[in-house]
Parts: structure tokens; sequence; C-alpha cells
């Protein structure tokens, strides 16, 4: 039986005043004039509701660069689903921020680059923190879910204490802390981002700590950085399982990254219908469920939980997107990964120049 | 929790029911699947009942004998909730 999708996760638009050096936005973007327009976008949400879907992710870029952003948090709830804007904060004066509660916004996610103004706008390539803080000062009064999301990499896993204690000044509902995962532009920047073993054991008795010590005040959701992780993670809950992406063009993909597998075409809600794509397109079925496994993950007990990782990830590192993770510890391609660790815990001298993302057309 | 203390769901958190799949709990990033009483339960968190009224309305709807089984138990499924943040007890003096 196939699967029911979960959630929609709505890439508005790839244009984003910022150029985070670990975008996950693909290299190849779409430009502006590719953008589908209001009255698209929510047949897609109501196709999307009677599909299953309940929640749907208004993401980019930055999504608060579009300016029917209002009409299309109110298109997601007419549709009845719950509405989460995914914004780093650009463009959300108060007015605007009312508008979009008005038009029944359920929750609000604002990304952070750091908890110091300087290295938070190095990493942005803009000067975007203060501005961060002004907004989750004003959120703090509103009515709507509230989560803070903080990247951690090798420059600064060791704020992660910092980053907590900020967290919880502002008053935030949830925080997510997640560690880059390496995709788009993370990996032309990926020397300087990964982080060293002892790094990543701080920071995973941290958060526990911080865990415990927040219980029932904030809830932490933690990203691992899976590299250093025994076993994969259940990307995107599983291929065409859970979660479905479109993006600004209106192109239906299983997984943020998936245009990075050349044998995949990716079929367009401007062309056809959402379920058609869902239950009946190639890209969708093509690593749904577990026929397409290679050992070790066909027989492996753990293949209902991980789904054998993440395609994405077995095509950039072992240039087969139909390989095992090459993070799990029984792949054959694990030594790809343990080379890319062993050159983050070497002692070496660090250049901090920077590939920034670009802005589409 | 105690008789005064007044439940209601933390912001962000919804409940819906959904023609097909349905009473939901809709939270950031996830879904709860509610049975049994639970929809009745958090209806009756509407931010100015007392734990103690919602007991009363519940035995009174399920026409419940036993009370100190619904309080235990509602009172189990509401900490339960509060300590993922989903439901904020607030007490009153």
């Amino acid at each position: 039986m196939i699967p029911r999708p979960q959630a929609l996760i709505a890439e508005l638009t790839h244009r984003c005043p910022l150029h985070c050096v670990y975008c996950s936005n693909p290299l190849a973007m779409q430009p502006r004039a590719a953008e589908m327009d209001t009255q698209v976008w929510a047949r897609v949400f109501h196709e999307a509701a009677e599909l299953g879907v309940l929640h749907v992710h208004l993401t980019g870029g930055e999504p608060a660069l579009r300016t029917d952003l209002e009409k299309l948090v109110a298109a997601g709830r007419a549709a009845n689903l719950y509405v989460n804007l995914i914004t780093s904060g650009a463009g959300l004066t108060e007015p605007r921020l009312d508008a979009l509660i008005d038009a029944g916004l359920d929750h609000l996610q604002l990304s952070f680059q750091d908890v110091e103004e300087a290295p938070a706008n190095e990493f942005a390539g803009a000067r975007a923190h203060a501005r961060k803080l002004a907004l989750a000062e004003i959120m703090r009064a509103r009515q709507i879910g509230f989560t803070l999301n903080a990247v951690l990499h090798r420059q600064n896993l060791n704020r992660l204490d910092e980053i907590v204690a900020m967290a919880e000044q502002l008053g935030v509902d949830r925080l997510e802390i997640a560690n880059v995962q390496y995709y788009g532009w993370a990996i032309e920047n990926g020397e300087k981002l990964m982080p060293t073993r002892r790094q990543v054991d701080a920071c995973v008795a941290g958060v526990r700590k911080h865990q415990d010590r927040l219980k029932g005040r904030m809830r932490i959701d933690f990203v691992p950085p899976d590299y250093y992780a025994r076993y994969p993670k259940a990307c995107m809950g599983g291929w065409g399982r859970s979660l479905m992406v479109v993006d600004p063009a209106g192109c239906a993909l299983p997984c943020h990254a998936a245009g990075v597998i050349p044998e995949l075409r990716f079929d367009s809600v401007q062309e056809r219908p959402l379920r058609w794509i869902w239950e009946e397109s190639a890209a969708f079925q093509r690593f749904r469920g577990e026929d397409w496994m290679p050992e070790p993950c066909r027989s492996c007990d753990r293949r209902g939980e991980d789904f054998g990782g993440c395609r994405c990830q077995a095509l950039l590192l072992a240039g087969n997107a139909a390989a095992t993770d090459p993070v799990c510890s029984l792949a054959p391609g694990r030594g790809l990964v343990d080379a890319v660790i062993a050159r983050a815990n070497q002692d070496r001298p660090e250049a901090r120049t920077w590939v920034y993302r670009i802005d589409p057309a | 929790m105690n008789a005064r203390s007044i439940p209601r769901l933390a912001r962000g958190c919804r409940l819906y029911e959904d023609p097909a799949q349905g009473w939901v709990l809709l939270i950031p990033e996830g879904v709860l699947r509610l049975s049994g009483p639970g929809p009745r339960i958090l209806q009756h968190c509407d931010g100015a009942c007392t734990f103690a009224d919602i007991v009363c309305q519940l035995c009174a709807e399920f026409g419940a004998a036993d009370r100190a089984r619904v309080e235990t138990e509602t009172a189990g499924f509401l900490e339960r909730l509060a300590a993922r943040r989903i439901v904020v007890l607030e007490c009153i003096a």
C-alpha cells in the first residue's frame, strides 16, 4: 500500500537576501521568472490536503520575499493545513508578521547562524543577526508557535551552551539544534564545516543535559551530524513515504536534494495532479519501499527504521544513489566517510574563506 | 497537577478533526493521533476551566461513576502532554 504523505514542503522561492555557507538549496536554483503564482500554490495546497497532508512548511529561499505570502498562508489554512513559516526573518516587519498571523499562520521557525553577531553575519554572508533578535523579541508576545533553529558546525559547536541560553532568554517553545548536513552549498564548504570528534561528543552530551534541564519548559530537537553516526538517518522519513517537496517552479521532489540524482526526472505540479505524482510518478517510486535495496540493507533488521539512509548522500559520496548510505557502519562505502572524518580530526591550519550561496536570477 | 491547575494547549498546538483521519493534535513538526476521550479532554482545555471543572464535565458527559479514575487518567494524559510542552499548566493562587 502506498503511504500517505504527512507534510508538504513548499519552496516558494529560491531568492534570499542571506547567503549562508551551508544553504540546503540546490546549486542550480529556480529563477524568479519560473516561480508559481498564488493560485497554483493554493490548488497544490488543496490537492495536498486531499492526499492526507496535514502540515505545510512554507520555505525558500526566503519565503517572506513573496509579496503574496499573506495570501499563501491564508490558502494553506483554507485547505485545513497547519501552516509553518520557515524564515530568516528578512522582510518580516511587525505589521507584516501580524498580517501573517491574522491570515492564520500557526507557527514560525526562525533560523540563527550563531549567538554572536560577527560570526553569525559571517556565516550568513549578510547583516542579518540583529534583525533576527528583534523579530524574536516581537514573537515573545505573539500567540503562535515559535521555534528557534540554530545551525551548528565546526566553527560554532563550541558555543552550544550560549545558543541554548539565547533561546531560553528569548522564551521560545522549541529549539532545533541542527548540525549541518552535507548537501548543496555545505559540500562546497565541507572542510570548514565538518566538526571534530571531540566537538561532536561534547555536543551530544551537552544537548542531553539541556533537554533534561528544560523538560516541560522548552523542547529541544536535535539533528546529529550523521557522518559521525553508526547508522544513517531516516532521510525524509523514507523516500516517498511521508514528505514531499515542491520547488518554486512546481517540480515535486521526494527530498530537497534529489535533483543531484541524474537518473531521476521530476514531474511538475503544473502538469500533473499531486496525487498522481505521489502515487505513480517514477521519481517517487524509484526508492519507495524495499525492492530497490541492495545488501546489507535488504536483510538488515533496521531497514524499516532508517530505510537505507539517504539516497542523495549515497549518490554524492559513493556515486550511486541505490547504494547503502555510506554513513552506515555496515555500508561497503563507509571508508569514504571515515576518510572525511579523519581529515577533519587532523591538526591543520585553517583558512576561513567561504563559498557563499548565490542568488538565482 | 492539582484541582486548581488550568490546562491549555501550548501556542502552536491545535486540535483538528480531519475528515479522513479523525481527531489529531497538530503540533510543530508533528501530528498526534487522538483516540478515546483524548479529543474531549482537550476541547475542555480552554484556558478558563480548572482541572476540577474539566473532571466534572467529563464525568457528566461520559456518565462515569468512578470520579477518582477519571481524575487519575485525565491528569496522566495532560501531564504527559505537558512534559512535551504541548499542554501548558497554569496555576492560580
